[in-house]
């Protein structure tokens, strides 16, 4: 689990310096893809399946990254590109890859499918995340309105 | 204030955002807000992810341009740096021959980190991905040597192949290759493992995210075009991971 932490954090601070993000900002991109990584790696305990878990780590990780573009004023892709690289369904893919190399079509579309629904799950989150953002926003500016 | 200069800063500025790997919305935006602040009226701007128009009105008259960007690299650094120029000017910290010369400069920066340390992030990346997804202590060094290989490779071959997926497919090839080799030789490591961990540096990450955020935006056109660039880029190293396993086989 430690292991896995450090990891992950590695992995996200590393996808910083490929994309270029400014210095200050790659310590808060390693961070959001540990935190990601934790609530992927701890939700299975509770008994959650890999959609849901995928969805709500993409989701915390969007949510931490808009938060920490508003505080060190930023864009928020700086953090959420590396955040989710931890939850990219890279064996899944693999698997379905290799299925369809063995000829087994119906095993590799059934992976296949699985890689795409676990994709779409990170889709959603991130979205989830910025939608959050977006209507924080837009009832502060109606309330503002309204005044 | 004289309209070309506020038509040049504004394209100025959502070139190098669209250039370096920024959303759409935020290059119209960005656009947008440095002219309407310059007290150009009827402002009107819009972007794909290889062109942009900007027209607005001032003093009577119409002015359109349209610039394209046909490279397209990742440059976070860059685009935070307009956004910072754009937010100062709008506020009014600078004026505006100011906030152009500052874009020049950023145009012309280079890269924030040397081109070792990206190739080193590469491979601790795919090393770190390679454990993560279940493999041994044994399969972190192979499987970052093989990430480093596909950098070094998409570097090296696109100033040859001018395609970008060419590269990509070629890439994954010989990154691939080298884990048929490793494994040849090892018998005892994952070849799994190390093609899962190698292939991760082409993953197609901000495409993905850009393409959402640009649908969300409602840039339909962006976001789809973004989202078939990203579906290409996992299509092509698919298929050489295809390749390499039926070599395994």
């Amino acid at each position: 689990m430690l292991l896995g932490l450090a990891l992950s954090f590695m992995s996200s601070m590393a996808w910083c310096v490929l994309f270029n993000v400014p210095v200050r900002t790659i310590l808060a991109g390693g961070i959001a893809g540990m935190v990601g990584y934790i609530v992927y790696s701890l939700l299975p305990l509770l008994n959650a399946e890999v959609l849901l878990s995928t969805f709500v780590s993409a989701a915390i990780v969007s949510l931490l990254s808009q938060f920490m573009s508003i505080y060190l004023r930023v864009p928020s892709t700086n953090f959420s590109v590396a955040g989710i690289i931890p939850l990219v369904p890279g064996s899944l893919a693999y698997k379905s890859m290799l299925a369809f190399v063995n000829n087994d079509y119906v095993e590799g579309i059934t992976l296949a499918t699985k890689t795409m629904m676990v994709a779409g799950a990170i889709a959603s989150g991130l979205i989830f995340g910025i939608s959050v953002v977006t209507i924080v926003k837009g009832a502060r500016y109606a309330g503002k309105r309204a005044q | 204030m004289s309209s070309d200069l506020v038509m040049d800063t504004c394209l100025l500025a959502g070139s190098i955002i669209l250039k370096n790997g920024g959303e759409t919305y935020r290059t119209e935006e960005t656009m947008a807000r440095i002219a309407q602040a310059a007290g150009m009226d009827d402002v009107n701007s819009s972007a794909t992810p290889t062109s942009i128009i900007l027209s607005f009105r001032c003093k009577g008259f119409d002015h359109t341009r349209m610039v394209r960007t046909p490279t397209r690299t990742t440059n976070l650094n860059k685009i935070t740096l307009v956004n910072d120029v754009s937010r100062r000017f709008v506020g009014g910290g600078i004026t505006l021959e100011q906030a152009y010369l500052t874009l020049c400069e950023i145009d012309q920066k280079k890269p924030l980190y040397p081109k070792w340390m990206q190739h080193l992030a590469a491979a601790t990346a795919s090393g770190s991905f390679a454990m993560l997804a279940g493999g041994t202590w044994l399969d972190l060094l192979p499987s970052a040597m093989a990430g480093l290989i596909v950098n070094l490779s998409i570097e090296y071959l696109e100033q040859f192949v001018r395609m970008k997926f060419f590269t990509e497919f070629s890439a994954a090839l010989l990154g691939g290759l080298f884990a048929l080799l490793v494994v040849t030789i090892f018998p005892e490591l994952h070849i799994s493992i190390i093609i899962i961990g190698a292939m991760l540096p082409m993953f197609p990450g901000i495409a993905i995210t850009n393409s959402l955020r640009d649908l969300l935006a409602g840039d339909l056109v962006a976001g789809v075009s973004r989202g078939v660039e990203a579906m290409l880029t996992a299509v092509s190293v698919a298929v050489a991971t295809a390749i390499i396993l039926s070599f395994m086989r």
